[in-house]
């Protein structure tokens, strides 16, 4: 009797690990108000493929049910409450608070922290485009990683515009962008420069490409500044500098640092993103930003941020502590 | 700076140069480590000394959090490491080649099905993909430039650096495929929690980082 590749069953030891960690979760949300909900673990794929982007929905399990409706199961929470709220909940006053904790299916190769079944717990602040909104998301996550005894991971932002404003400064066409912006995010130093090689000025070629591997604080931002050539990306840069600032007077700007090669791999994104890293292991702990033109697709005119952690990857990072 | 920082290089063709520009940015890799797998240098960085094409896995894994590897072993290996910079060393083509007598290199006209050896399938079977030549790969571990000599295979693919083999073996090369020096790369979070140890060890490798 073989599982399925990316599954695994839960001995009592090991689910009361993982409801322990639910639970400190459930603790932090109920603290800052935000309200749990629930959507159906399999949902019309129509429904949902408007939102997920073309990355994740080629890593979503889809099927047909009897009567030939493609059904999907939910490859991430954001775009199914997106889906909820918009129809559900567009009267409610906002700003909106919700939280989840459920499961999600990938197909993904399964790997240590890359499951096909996992557990998708996290936070939509949903109806505000704010400073404030974006540094409270943020601020939920590093107290969701202090409760559960990771109180020393740390936290890479950055802001979906940036690259773009940065890019629009070379001669290059959509096709272009998106092969600069792959190998930015993978890091991959060597063919970017060659890729941007003759696209323009060899000294700001040379500095973009310096850019995709400079890690920092104001310094970066104030480098990306001169680099950057679209109001969007200056106003990204400004949102940024807001972010440092507002996490410095609540006691966690040191743990911050930006880092313009972050760029998801969900394409909602619009504005500030961020993920959490643990130094023991080799994936993000949690990760999420400002997704403004995703409820719009559901045809509800609302911006909104939020946050997400697979609890099975918490727990593997606070295995390996106690090691 | 770097210590704490654990390096893996490549033994082989490459090894003396991956030693020499460690040795230049302060970490004392002896010219001559024996049939040691780890060293750990003076200043506290431990260097693996691994197959070549083991440095990427190393990385990946986060075994180590950086390497240097050539760029023909990143082609084959199908996992997800930065490449941060090209060390310009070890330089050396993937090239298509025949045997001199076929006159392929002339323009000859392939065989409708070809036989192809490789040890490096990845790239081989990308580049007749591309050119919608049906092929059969054939896949060896070494001495790739004896098949066609046998009748094993109708073009190989393999690195040159000088073209030594290729001439003493009466082989000619009818395309060229792809570049490769060697390579600096890290894991993607150990760059993010050793980024000041890796920028330093990276500045003192990188002429074109240092510039």
């Amino acid at each position: 009797m073989r599982l399925p590749p990316g599954t695994r069953d839960w001995l009592p030891a090991e689910l009361r690990r993982k409801r322990a960690v639910e639970s400190v979760l459930r603790s932090v949300f109920e603290h800052w108000a935000y309200d749990e909900v629930q959507t159906p673990n399999f949902e019309r794929f129509d429904a949902l493929e408007a939102g997920l982007g073309e990355t994740v929905a080629q890593k979503t399990f889809v099927f047909a049910d009897k009567s030939g409706t493609q059904i999907a199961l939910r490859p991430e929470m954001t775009t199914p409450v997106a889906r909820f709220v918009s129809t559900r909940l567009r009267d409610a006053p906002l700003p909106l608070r919700l939280s989840y904790i459920v499961p999600a299916y990938r197909y993904e190769d399964p790997q240590e922290g890359r499951m096909r079944e996992f557990t998708t717990a996290g936070l939509e602040l949903i109806g505000t485009e704010s400073l404030e909104a974006d540094v409270e998301s943020l601020a939920t996550a590093v107290e969701a990683l202090d409760a559960l005894g990771l109180r020393d991971a740390h936290y890479d932002i950055n802001h979906a515009a940036i690259v773009d404003g940065v890019l629009a400064g070379l001669e290059l066409d959509a096709t272009g962008i998106a092969h600069a912006k792959a190998l930015i995010s993978g890091r991959n130093i060597v063919a970017l420069r060659a890729r941007l090689a003759g696209t323009g000025d060899a000294r700001a070629v040379d500095a973009i490409v310096r850019l995709a591997m400079t890690r920092g604080r104001d310094e970066v931002l104030e480098i990306a500044g001169r680099l950057c050539h679209t109001d969007a990306g200056l106003a990204g840069i400004e949102r940024l500098r807001g972010v440092l600032a507002r996490a410095a007077e609540l006691g966690f700007g040191a743990r911050l640092n930006v880092d313009v090669s972050l760029l998801r791999d969900i394409e909602y994104y619009t504005g500030f993103i961020f993920e959490g890293f643990a130094d023991e292991v080799g994936f993000a702990l949690c990760g999420g930003g400002r997704y403004d033109s995703l409820l719009p697709r559901f045809g509800f005119a609302a911006g909104a941020v939020g946050w997400s952690l697979a609890v099975e990857r918490i727990l593997i990072a606070l295995e390996r502590r106690h090691q | 700076m770097s210590a704490g920082l654990t390096v893996a290089i490549p033994k082989g063709a490459l090894f003396a140069d991956s030693a020499a520009q460690l040795r230049a940015a302060g970490i004392d890799v002896p010219d001559d480590p024996g049939r040691r797998l780890e060293l750990t240098a003076k200043d506290g960085t431990r260097v693996l000394l691994l197959r070549p094409t083991d440095v990427p896995a190393y990385v990946e894994f986060g075994a180590a959090d950086c390497g240097i590897v050539g760029a023909d072993v990143l082609w084959e290996s199908a996992g997800s490491v930065c490449e941060l910079a090209d060390l310009g060393f070890g330089a050396c083509r993937l090239v298509v080649a025949a045997r001199r007598t076929d006159g392929y290199h002339e323009g000859a006209q392939l065989p409708t099905f070809l036989r192809v050896a490789t040890k490096f399938e990845r790239m081989a079977e990308a580049f007749f993909a591309e050119r919608d030549l049906p092929v059969q790969l054939i896949k060896l571990h070494g001495s790739v430039e004896l098949s066609p000599l046998v009748g094993l295979a109708d073009l190989i693919v393999d690195l040159v650096a000088t073209g030594n083999t290729l001439r003493e073996h009466d082989l000619v090369v009818v395309d060229e495929i792809a570049a490769s020096t060697a390579r600096f790369i890290v894991n993607p979070v150990r760059f993010r929690a050793k980024y000041a140890a890796i920028t330093e060890l990276l500045a003192k490798l990188d002429p074109a980082v240092r510039a």
